[in-house]
């Protein structure tokens, strides 16, 4: 092969990428910019069904249904020390709850738990996950019903005891079985999210 | 193209030459994604979308693609293709998104996609890799479907997230777990072994 024609088949190889490549990235930027606002739309409805799931409200229905009801019982605040809230009033009862997003250390990864507390700070309101890497079917199970519901109305600081014994006591929660380093990760989260928010307690 | 070598492409993907039983490829995301039965769907769909475009794209453009960069074009082709379905189930399917995470990313490494690029795009014309392509996902796809179901039964007793075994049922923990995917993908893999794709084996010896 002359050396002409080898240098004009490493142009086209050059050029061949680059064409490759910019066909193939516009087409992925223009679906990307074609369905922003939709991925948008969709972590802040995510975000204002937790809110509404931690303060005790309905967190379920369409997507224009929770906007509503968000917008009727939910303030965003900024307290004194620079830390972000939420202000939460049922509009049934007229009580007032506080949601905060808190993070710790989970098995995998870390875990967002989205926290409500009652007015008086004392008492939790609810209690949802946001954000986790923790093991399908062991860890992950902090998402079923059962576990997040069962926090309501508990008195921080919490003790965790073994899955199923239902506990009645206000200071207790039911752990995971198989799952114990999750469990501990949501008890340190919670009692430590009451223990800050309680000295902040304001009116 | 002839219908017949269409048939042949099919069942040569499914079966004797499946991309998880015969060639054990792809078994990363055959661990990861087969504890519920959903995710496994979704992530079906979005590897036969994958497998067959790319092949298609590889296959438009097998005589210009220069041979000493092929395997870069086609890693391009298919992250492209990867990233769409990403964003796609991302915009439509925002909780199965959440739940998959990071493994419709891994699409891109899936050694089944990049090996019918690399075996067959590149050496037969595009209706015939589509072809190829799309059957090598659903040979991937049953054999997902086979150990995802399995797997949610035993391990929530629950199949697409309905309740089936009663109360008395103790989940099997284990199968929800990525060790319980070797156990259900080996068992498979020993059952059409020794039961199905038996003819082959013989003839050899």
């Amino acid at each position: 092969m002359s050396r002409k024609s080898k240098t004009r088949e490493r142009l086209f190889t050059v050029f061949f990428m680059f064409a490759v490549t910019a066909g193939f990235i516009s087409a992925v930027s223009a679906l990307n910019l074609a369905t922003a606002d939709i991925v948008a739309r969709n972590a802040g409805l995510f975000m204002q069904r937790a809110v509404l799931e931690a303060a005790g409200l309905d967190p379920t229905g369409s997507a224009p249904q929770v906007n509503a009801r968000y917008g009727a019982a939910v303030k965003k605040e900024t307290s004194p020390d620079g830390d972000t809230f939420f202000r939460v009033v049922d509009p049934g009862s007229g009580e007032e709850s506080r949601v905060f997003v808190r993070r710790g250390a989970g098995l995998w990864g870390s875990i967002t738990a989205v926290v409500g507390m009652q007015r008086n700070h004392e008492i939790l309101a609810g209690v949802t996950f946001v954000e986790h890497n923790e093991t399908p079917g062991l860890g992950a199970r902090i998402d079923e019903a059962w576990f997040k519901k069962q926090f309501r109305g508990k008195r921080p600081p919490l003790r965790r005891v073994p899955e199923g014994t239902a506990s009645a006591s206000v200071s207790e929660f039911d752990a995971i079985t198989g799952a114990t380093v999750t469990s501990r990760a949501v008890e340190q989260i919670l009692n430590r999210t009451a223990a800050e928010t309680r000295h902040k307690a304001g009116p | 193209m002839a219908a017949g070598r269409t048939k042949q492409i099919f069942i040569r993907n499914l079966g004797s030459d499946n991309p998880v039983f015969v060639q054990v490829l792809g078994i990363c995301s055959t661990l990861a994604v087969t504890n519920v039965l959903k995710n496994t769907v979704v992530m079906c769909l979005g590897l036969v979308f994958v497998t067959s475009l790319s092949n298609l794209s590889v296959s438009l453009l097998r005589k210009w693609i220069p041979s000493r960069i092929r395997m870069m074009v086609e890693v391009l082709i298919i992250a492209s293709y990867v990233i769409i379905v990403d964003i796609v189930i991302k915009a439509y399917l925002p909780d199965i998104s959440r739940q998959l995470g990071p493994y419709v990313g891994l699409i891109i490494t899936n050694c089944i996609i990049m090996g019918r690029a690399e075996a067959f795009a590149l050496s037969n014309p595009p209706m015939a890799s589509l072809a190829d392509g799309a059957a090598a996902g659903l040979g991937y796809s049953y054999v997902l479907f086979a150990i995802a179901f399995c797997r949610e039964l035993l391990g929530s007793g629950t199949i697409w997230g309905v309740r089936v075994l009663g109360d008395w049922w103790v989940n099997w923990s284990i199968m929800v777990m990525a060790p319980g995917a070797f156990f259900m993908l080996a068992i498979f893999i020993w059952a059409v072994k020794r039961f199905v794709v038996t003819g082959e084996e013989a003839k050899k010896k």
